[in-house]
C-alpha cells in the first residue's frame, strides 16, 4: 500500500513537472532592438522562468520555464505590457496524458482551467503546442475574429461565468481560451 | 532670416548641415529598413519601460549669434518608467551663459501614454505630456524655451505612427512662459503663450538584419520644431538632423544639428550642435 502511494506520488509529481514546458511569445509594436532588449530584460526577471532567447527580427521569445513551476500566461503579458508593448501571439508547450478534448468546451490540464476553441474533438497525448487566444494574448483585430468560434461569454472576460457553470465550472474562475 | 553680421559665420555651418540634412532625408527615403522613433529633440509617445532608470547627459553647443560664440549648455537627465504608461523626466541645466559656468535652472516632465494600437512591427500611440521648468537667467528674447531660457510650463500632446520602415511623430503643445525670479518675461503679458509643434521622422540604416542585442544600430532622423508666439503672431521652424548609435541595446549616443528654416520669432540663438549620451537601465528595482 505503501509501495503504491509512493508511486502515486512519483506519478503525480511527474505530471505536474511536465505541465507547461516552454512558450513562444510574439510582441506587437517595435522594431528596433533597444525595444526588443527591454521585453527581454522584463521577461527575464519572472522567477520560473530559466531562459529567454529573443529573435529581435520577428519580436519573438522563446521562453523555457523552471520543470513543475505553476505558469501564470497573465504575468507574462504584463510583463510585456509593462516594457511598453503588446502580446502579439503566445504559444505554449503543454503535456497531455491522454487528455480528451471536445470543441468549445472546458478542460482542465493540472490545474489550470482551458476552453478549446476551433478544435476538431479528439485525444491528445504527449507534448502539445496550443495557442492561448484570450484578450491581450493576440491583436485586437484577431481578438474580434476569433469570437466567430466560441459564444460562451467566458471568450469575452477570460473569466468563468454563466456558461461554465452548465459545465460544473464555478463563475470567477479564470480561463484561458486555447487552439492547436 | 538670419540677420547681419551673423550671416557670415553661421552660413558655413548652416550649408554643411542642409547638405547634412538632405544626404539623410535621401538615405531615410531610399533605404528599406526598419524605423525608429528613439527621437532626439522631442519625445515619442511611446514610454520607457516599467521600473527603468534612464540617465541623459545633454551637451548643447548653440550658437550666439550677436555674440560670434556659442553657449554650451550642460543638462544632466534622470528619467523614470514609473509604469509601462506613464514616465517622468527630471533635469538639470548647467551653462557659460552668464559669463561663467553656473547652474541656470531644471525641468520636469510627465508623459502619459493614453492610446495604443499595436500590431507586429507597427503601432500607433498617443500621449499627454506636461513640462514644468524653472530658471534664473536674464530674458532676452520673446522665443520661449522651457530647457534652456524659461521658467514656465507646457501642456501638450503626440502621436506616433509607427509602419514597418517608417517611423513618424507628431506634436503639440501650449506653451506658457513665467518670471525667471527678478527678470520679468517681457513688458506686455500677452506675449507670454505660445504654441509648440513638431513633426519627426525616424528610420534604422544599420543594421540592415538584425541578429543580436550587441550589434550597433544606426539610425537617422529628421525633425522639424516650431513655435508660434499667440500674440505677436510670430514663428519660427527649425530642422534639426540626428545620426544616433544605439550600443549594446541600452546605450545611445545622438549626433544633431538644428538650424532655422523660418526664423520670424527673435532667438539670440537657433543654430547648433546636441551631443547626447544616454543610459538605460531596465528592472532597475523590483
Amino acid at each position: 500500500m505503501k509501495k503504491l502511494f509512493f508511486m502515486m506520488v512519483c506519478f503525480a509529481i511527474v505530471q505536474v513537472q511536465a505541465q507547461v514546458s516552454r512558450a513562444t511569445l510574439v510582441a506587437s509594436g517595435l522594431t528596433c532592438s533597444m525595444c526588443s532588449n527591454s521585453i527581454n530584460k522584463s521577461l527575464k526577471t519572472v522567477d520560473y522562468i530559466v531562459k529567454v532567447t529573443a529573435n529581435i527580427r520577428n519580436s519573438s521569445f522563446d521562453i523555457v520555464f523552471k520543470p513543475g513551476a505553476a505558469v501564470n500566461f497573465d504575468e507574462l503579458k504584463k510583463k510585456v505590457e509593462d516594457a511598453g508593448f503588446f502580446v502579439a501571439k503566445l504559444t505554449v508547450t503543454l503535456s497531455f496524458n491522454h487528455q480528451p478534448v471536445l470543441n468549445d468546451k472546458h478542460v482542465r490540464v493540472s490545474g489550470i482551467l482551458f476552453h478549446f476553441v476551433n478544435v476538431k474533438d479528439q485525444e491528445l497525448d504527449g507534448e502539445k503546442e496550443v495557442q492561448i487566444l484570450d484578450k491581450g494574448f493576440v491583436s485586437a483585430k484577431q481578438f474580434k475574429k476569433n469570437q466567430a468560434f466560441s459564444s460562451m461569454e467566458c471568450y469575452k472576460t477570460g473569466v468563468t461565468g454563466s456558461c461554465c457553470q452548465k459545465a460544473g465550472e464555478p463563475a470567477g474562475n479564470r480561463i484561458y481560451h486555447i487552439t492547436i | 532670416m538670419i540677420t547681419g553680421a551673423s550671416q557670415v559665420t553661421v552660413v558655413p555651418f548652416s550649408f554643411l548641415s542642409m547638405k547634412f540634412n538632405y544626404v539623410l532625408l535621401l538615405m531615410l527615403f531610399s533605404s528599406r529598413t526598419h524605423a525608429q522613433e528613439l527621437f532626439t529633440y522631442t519625445e515619442p509617445a511611446s514610454n520607457m519601460a516599467a521600473k527603468s532608470i534612464g540617465i541623459r547627459i545633454n551637451n548643447s553647443f548653440m550658437r550666439e549669434a550677436s555674440l560670434s560664440r556659442y553657449r554650451y549648455q550642460l543638462s544632466p537627465e534622470i528619467m523614470w518608467g514609473a509604469s509601462g504608461k506613464l514616465m517622468v523626466h527630471a533635469s538639470a541645466f548647467f551653462s557659460n551663459w552668464k559669463g561663467s559656468f553656473a547652474g541656470d535652472g531644471g525641468a520636469l516632465y510627465v508623459k502619459y501614454r493614453f492610446y495604443s494600437q499595436d500590431e507586429v512591427h507597427s503601432h500607433f500611440r498617443m500621449a499627454a505630456f506636461g513640462r514644468f521648468a524653472f530658471n534664473n537667467t536674464h530674458l532676452h528674447q520673446p522665443a520661449i524655451d522651457l530647457n534652456r531660457h524659461n521658467s514656465g510650463y507646457e501642456a501638450g500632446m503626440v502621436a506616433t505612427k509607427l509602419i514597418n520602415k517608417i517611423a513618424l511623430s507628431a506634436g503639440a503643445g501650449f506653451l506658457h512662459a513665467m518670471d525667471n525670479g527678478k527678470y520679468k518675461f517681457t513688458i506686455n503679458d500677452k506675449y507670454r503663450n505660445a504654441l509648440e509643434y513638431n513633426l519627426s521622422i525616424g528610420k534604422l540604416l544599420l543594421p540592415k538584419e538584425y541578429t543580436s542585442y550587441k550589434q550597433v544600430n544606426l539610425n537617422g532622423m529628421i525633425e522639424f520644431l516650431g513655435q508660434s508666439n499667440l500674440a505677436l503672431g510670430n514663428s519660427y521652424v527649425d530642422m534639426a538632423s540626428v545620426l544616433q548609435f544605439i550600443i549594446l541595446s541600452r546605450m545611445r549616443v545622438d549626433l544633431g544639428y538644428r538650424f532655422s528654416l523660418l526664423n520670424d520669432l527673435k532667438r539670440t540663438a537657433s543654430n547648433g550642435f546636441l551631443v547626447r549620451f544616454e543610459y538605460n537601465i531596465f528592472n532597475a528595482y523590483h
